[in-house]
């Protein structure tokens, strides 16, 4: 297959038609669950479909190694490599990554302010005309709304969208009636589509507790596929 | 004298530039009763540090070559091998790890986890080299040993664990507690060479106990004595030593000791851990490749009386004449021996055996396995492997990188041209990764190397050690050639006019490959290419590959399968097929859409964060992909891919962005296609320099 066939057959296409269209300049998404369940690999899935669309996405995350989250990329890739038996694959993985910047910021040295003022430093400086921003690894439970609203502000004044993980923690019950994680409900307004996953009949599934204006739309028809830890249309 | 081999160590020590490695090594030399007085590194009194015996490296204040020197403590002999901090010169670090048995992994208790600890992270754990850390420059303002060790776990992936607490930091820094004796350590004395063991202070007590429990933890996982132990409330000293030790020599432990070297602080409890944690030459495997039975991987048994192998692995022209530094792995060397050098298979005979104490020495008359010495006045290359005559082993061959950089040296008189040669042909026996080429067409002698500075260093070592003064042209890139796509050629050579007469037709395909330089598939069938003119079709490929038609440089990458072709009962011969070979491969060459690859480098600039953006636009506007940026507090390290050829200059200009304040290090990392912009470029220069020369 060659790349713009598996751009046009990738299930994130059925995620944007569930979203209307997309994310969108200036919004925040934010992908829900308990550790381990496959937050990490859903955003990179995410930032790999854009880097195949030639959108240069900035990966941030706190503490964790970066040769970890290169990592990530790289099987993300070579799964999709394989699935799509995609065509030339080491040069387009060669040409996508000159569009992926990873920054980590140490989480006790990391105040929003100064990550936002080196995400434009790295936008303006690296030249690096950000479409998209992965934050993995935002502590929601110490973090603040007004975070969130700054992360927002800085997206709309940049043109980029930003994607977040959020871990959830603690006992049950961890979400609310409709399905909103407890933690994020104080953030719900920042938030414009929120995507949780969990456990449902074998599979881990994706379901959209927010968009834009409306709750719990329930069920997404897509799952992780257990190996490749993939986003996959369930059918 | 032979030596007990549970009472030998042989240690390296490896660090970040300016780390204060050299620092280190002078004071345990001096706590071993090997020097007399202490001397800084970038000396007042102009003696400079005992290690590095270079006059260049004293001016530089770096350390480029390994000297090697023996000490003794507490009853045990120690080698050390002092090794360069520079990435530059990454094959010199390299060839001392392969000897050694045991490292001290030294950081700054301010600068941490830095660029070059991770290479030299990656170096220690490659050769498996267990070893232990010290957080140096603990008296610094800004010092901070627990962020260290925090680095150690998080960034290199280490299970560091601390054995040590400091006692005050910065300018209180007074010295450690052992949190196995539970004592605080103090140095005393004019040089710090009284121990003064006390009560561990009362406000240290609380921290002290939780580190040690800490520390319990981590270490009990390598024995189930001291686990059980601990259950039952009888840990002993020994036992948790034991386990340190054994987890160290696993290499899934990294104990961490703490101090200052420069103001004489926790040196003697690392040389105490050293001896108890490090392995001696027995704990470690060792192989050689047996020549007479296939290749075949032979384990090295550190007996004295096995048959001798002994590999050299420095060598350093001093006053009197060349001296080699060897390791033995297997039997022992006395004077008057005969080994014979598997390269060459010459014989040669011990003369001097020696003992090196950095610019001294001392004669002894044998040495045996896991010892390392020095021999005088042998012929021979570094990476030479000695044997016992009889015996065919080769040390596994040491990986050498291919040079990415060479620059053009001229001579001013003849004078200096016989010098040079002289130089230059000792420093190619001394660094496999410098080496010599003359272009044929210029008639010019090119230097090729691992990077801007390496080069810089031997040219400056011929101005100050053979008295050469010689002009340098610009650095030069080492490019490569290769295919887009796979093309066919069918090339008929014929040459039947008067005389013997050629003919060659070979016909077949040529493709790109990812791995691998060359490939040549034979796939004649029938033939009609008769079998013993293949091999010279193979030949006139791999000539043709030498120089590309693009500008001239190697052509790689290539895989030829040759599928026919035809040949002439009387023309046909190794010449007509090679021609025809050389000529079909031009053919096929423009159809493959050929392209430039140029080296790429892998560099890394630290940095204050406030200088971020400096580095991010310097790396952008050297066509450099930025991958990666990490930010940690205050300071910033930033990974990228920046082609070579821009490379050239790089420190100045980021001295000047950053205020001096920022660093880089660089290593090669791949080949990538050059943009056709600049292709052009390099073609149109070509053409020129070749349309030059048909006129002349």
């Amino acid at each position: 297959m060659i790349k713009a066939d598996l751009i046009k057959r990738s299930p994130l296409r059925i995620l944007e038609k569930s979203i209307r269209g997309g994310l969108g300049t200036g919004n925040i998404g934010v992908l829900a669950s308990r550790k381990g369940v496959g937050k990490t690999a859903c955003l990179v899935h995410i930032a790999t479909d854009k880097l195949f669309q030639n959108k240069p996405v900035i990966h941030v995350s706190y503490a964790s190694r970066v040769d970890y989250i290169i990592n990530w990329y790289e099987d993300i890739f070579k799964e999709i490599a394989k699935k799509r038996e995609l065509e030339r694959a080491i040069e387009v993985h060669d040409e996508i990554i000159k569009n992926r910047v990873i920054m980590n910021f140490k989480q006790d040295a990391a105040k929003t302010e100064q990550i936002l003022k080196s995400l434009e430093t790295m936008i303006q400086f690296g030249q690096f005309a950000a479409h998209t921003l992965i934050v993995d690894g935002y502590d929601f439970s110490l973090g603040s709304p007004e975070d969130l609203q700054k992360f927002r502000d800085f997206a709309n004044r940049m043109g980029t969208e930003v994607w977040f993980s959020a871990s959830l923690r603690g006992d049950e019950p961890l979400f609310d009636e409709q399905g909103v994680p407890l933690v994020l409900l104080r953030y719900l307004d920042e938030i414009a589509v929120l995507i949780t996953l969990g456990f449902k009949e074998e599979f881990v599934r994706l379901s959209l507790a927010k968009c834009h204006e409306c709750l719990s739309l329930g069920v997404l028809p897509l799952k992780l596929d257990p190996q490749s830890l993939l986003i996959a249309k369930d059918i | 004298m032979k030596i007990d081999l549970k009472k030998l160590r042989n240690i390296g020590i490896s660090a970040h530039i300016d780390s204060g490695k050299t620092t280190l090594t002078e004071r345990i030399l001096f706590y071993c009763k090997k020097i007399h007085r202490i001397h800084e590194v970038r000396g007042k009194d102009g003696v400079g540090a005992t290690m590095d015996s270079m006059e260049l490296e004293k001016e530089r204040g770096i350390t480029i070559a390994s000297a090697a020197t023996n000490v003794e403590w507490d009853g045990f002999s120690i080698n050390i091998i002092d090794t360069p901090g520079h990435v530059d010169f990454t094959i010199e670090v390299e060839r001392s790890l392969r000897v050694l048995d045991g490292a001290i992994l030294v950081l700054c208790s301010v600068g941490g986890v830095q660029s070059q600890s991770y290479t030299v992270d990656r170096q220690l754990k490659r050769y498996k080299v267990p070893n232990l850390a010290f957080i140096n420059k603990c008296d610094r303002i800004g010092a901070n040993p627990y962020k260290v060790k925090d680095q150690l776990v998080e960034e290199l992936g280490r299970n560091a664990v601390l054995m040590q607490i400091p006692i005050g930091l910065e300018v209180d820094h007074k010295g450690v507690v052992d949190l196995i004796q539970m004592k605080a350590l103090y140095f005393d004395g004019p040089s710090g060479e009284i121990v003064r063991i006390e009560n561990i202070p009362s406000g240290l007590r609380d921290e002290a106990e939780s580190r040690r429990e800490e520390m319990l933890e981590a270490v009990s996982m390598f024995s189930e004595e001291l686990m059980e132990a601990i259950f039952e409330a009888r840990v002993t000293d020994n036992l948790i030593c034991e386990a340190v030790r054994r987890g160290t020599l696993s290499n899934g432990l990294t104990p961490v000791f703490m101090g200052s070297a420069y103001r004489n602080k926790g040196i003697q409890p690392l040389l105490d851990a050293v001896v108890k944690y490090l392995p001696d030459p027995s704990e470690v495997e060792n192989f050689a490749i047996d020549h007479d039975h296939g290749e075949k991987e032979v384990k090295l048994v550190a007996d004295p009386d096995a048959d001798s192998v002994a590999l050299a692995f420095k060598l350093e022209e001093g006053k009197y004449g060349q001296l080699t530094y060897i390791r033995i792995y297997q039997g022992s060397l006395k004077k008057g021996d005969v080994l014979t050098n598997t390269r060459s298979q010459r014989n040669l005979k011990v003369g001097r055996l020696i003992r090196m104490h950095a610019d001294s020495m001392a004669d002894i008359e044998e040495a045996s396995a896991g010892d390392i010495v020095a021999l005088f006045g042998i012929e021979c290359a570094s990476g030479d492997t000695f044997v016992k005559p009889g015996l065919n082993y080769a040390m596994t061959s040491i990986y050498v990188p291919d040079p990415v950089i060479s620059l053009a040296l001229t001579p001013v008189d003849n004078k200096a041209s016989d010098n040079m040669a002289k130089a230059l042909q000792r420093f190619t026996r001394e660094d496999p990764t410098f080496r010599i080429y003359v272009d044929p067409e210029l008639n010019q002698t090119l230097i090729q190397g691992m990077g801007e500075l390496h080069l810089d260093v031997y040219v400056e070592r011929m101005k100050r050690e053979y008295k050469v003064e010689v002009e340098t042209g610009a650095p030069q890139v080492a490019y490569r050639e290769t295919i887009g796509q796979s093309a066919e050629f069918d090339y008929i050579h014929k040459k039947q006019t008067g005389g013997a007469g050629q003919f060659g037709r070979v016909s077949g395909l040529i493709e790109p490959m990812d791995l691998g330089n060359y490939e040549f598939v034979d796939a004649v069938k029938g033939g009609n290419i008769p079998r013993e003119f293949i091999p010279a079709c193979d030949r006139g490929f791999q000539a043709a590959l030498k120089k590309g038609a693009l500008i001239g440089f190697p052509v790689v990458g290539i895989r030829v399968t040759l599928k026919d072709g035809q040949s002439h009962p009387v023309d046909s011969s190794d010449v007509a097929f090679r021609t025809a070979s050389k000529e079909a491969f031009k053919q096929a060459y423009w159809k493959a859409k050929p392209h430039i690859l140029e080296p790429i480098m892998k560099v890394s600039v630290e940095g204050p964060s406030e200088f971020a953006g400096n580095i991010f636009s310097s790396i952008n506007q050297r066509r450099g992909i930025i991958v990666s940026s990490v930010e940690d507090g205050t300071f910033a390290r930033v990974d990228a891919e920046v082609p070579l050829s821009e490379m050239f200059g790089y420190s100045t200009t980021l001295r000047s962005l950053t205020q001096g304040k920022a660093e880089f290090t660089m290593e090669f990392l791949k080949y990538g296609k050059l943009p056709t912009n600049i292709s052009e470029d390099l073609m149109a220069k070509f053409d020129e320099k070749k349309r030059k020369k048909h006129s002349k």
